[in-house]
């Protein structure tokens, strides 16, 4: 049986040695079970610590994780990034809102909403009704009675 | 290098190791509520004093000697440093409970709740982040050559421990003082 120390062992298992130690030791290895067995022993028991230390790190980001992740009891949680979108949407809304009140936009723009002559109103000194329009699709033209006056006579 | 710089290379290196600087101040306070505490408080003082941080230097090797630096000034201050630095058993094996599932190893927590803080340690720094003996002197204020030993001395006693050899009776290490020739005669 060769004697090998624990110091020398364990600088082994944990790569600690020259490339020409370990090459010598793993010769040993071969040969002597004892030392084979006490190498597995050391291993094994560092595995185990290695274990036992990666629970506690799992537990920790587990934990800072739902520390950061999850949203207070009361109240709903809305991302910050969905919050900005539904803010910019709402204030457009809120300007074509007002813009509609304001300036008529954009049922006063021609083309759009209804005709001209809808808006104008019917043409003096006509009876007829406009032939396009909002107003002859809500139904027929209301009649209006205009009172046509008497064109005055050339004095003599 | 301006001030900014500072800020904003400590920070965010300080957020992304919040895990390993937490196991850390856990492993060192025996728990995670003397852990959580002991973290806060070294925080607060690396970011105030975060122009002492050296560019150059790792950030964590750094961060950890400052948590190891902070829980010394601390036991300092206490009139019985030993008393302090005790921990209860049931928040210190809670530390390895994952959301009360999964299997404990109970014989490595034992092994370990019965080590000195230092020596918990030097096991966590070089088995559980990985570091080099050196650095793990640098955070431990030790030597290299003191955590080799350390190493050596935890590494042998934790194997027999494992394994299935009886431990030594008290009566058995006694013995050995003496030669074998000279407990052979009558």
């Amino acid at each position: 049986m060769t004697e090998l120390s624990d110091e020398l062992l364990v600088a082994y298992v944990d790569g600690q040695l020259a490339r020409k130690q370990t090459r010598a030791i793993d010769k040993v290895l071969e040969q002597d079970d004892v030392l084979e067995a006490r190498v597995t022993a050391l291993k094994h028991a560092h595995a185990r610590l290695e274990a036992a230390f990666e629970a506690i790190l799992a537990g920790e980001e587990a934990e800072i994780s739902q520390a950061t992740v999850l949203p207070p009891d009361d109240g709903f949680w809305v991302p910050w990034r969905t919050f900005k979108i539904a803010a910019a949407s709402a204030g457009i809304v809120l300007a074509l809102a007002f813009a509609a009140l304001g300036y008529g936009w954009p049922v006063s723009l021609p083309g759009l909403g209804s005709s001209p002559a809808a808006d104008i109103g019917p043409v003096p000194g006509t009876d007829a009704a406009p032939s396009t329009g909002s107003a002859q699709r809500a139904g027929p033209a209301p009649q209006v009675e205009l009172e046509v006056l008497p064109e005055p006579r050339p004095g003599p | 290098m301006q001030a900014k710089d500072f800020h904003d290379s400590v920070r965010p290196g300080l957020i992304a190791m919040l895990p390993r600087l937490k196991r850390f101040a856990d492993v060192l306070g025996g728990g995670r509520d003397a852990g959580g505490g002991l973290l806060r408080r070294a925080l607060q003082y690396m970011l105030a004093e975060q122009h002492l941080y050296q560019r150059g230097t790792a950030l964590d090797v750094w961060a950890f000697s400052e948590v190891y630096r902070q829980w010394r000034h601390e036991l300092s201050g206490q009139a019985d440093p030993m008393a302090q630095a005790k921990i209860d058993d049931a928040a210190f094996a809670a530390l390895f409970d994952i959301d009360g599932e999964g299997h404990r190893d109970e014989p490595v927590i034992a092994f370990l709740m019965g080590l000195p803080p230092q020596q918990r340690l030097t096991l966590l720094l070089v088995y559980g982040e990985g570091f080099e003996h050196e650095d793990a002197g640098r955070i431990l204020d030790v030597s290299s050559e003191m955590i080799a030993a350390r190493l050596i001395r935890m590494s042998a006693s934790l194997s027999d421990r494992l394994s299935e050899r009886p431990p030594a009776q008290a009566a058995a290490i006694v013995e050995t003082l003496y030669p074998e020739w000279h407990r052979a005669s009558p």
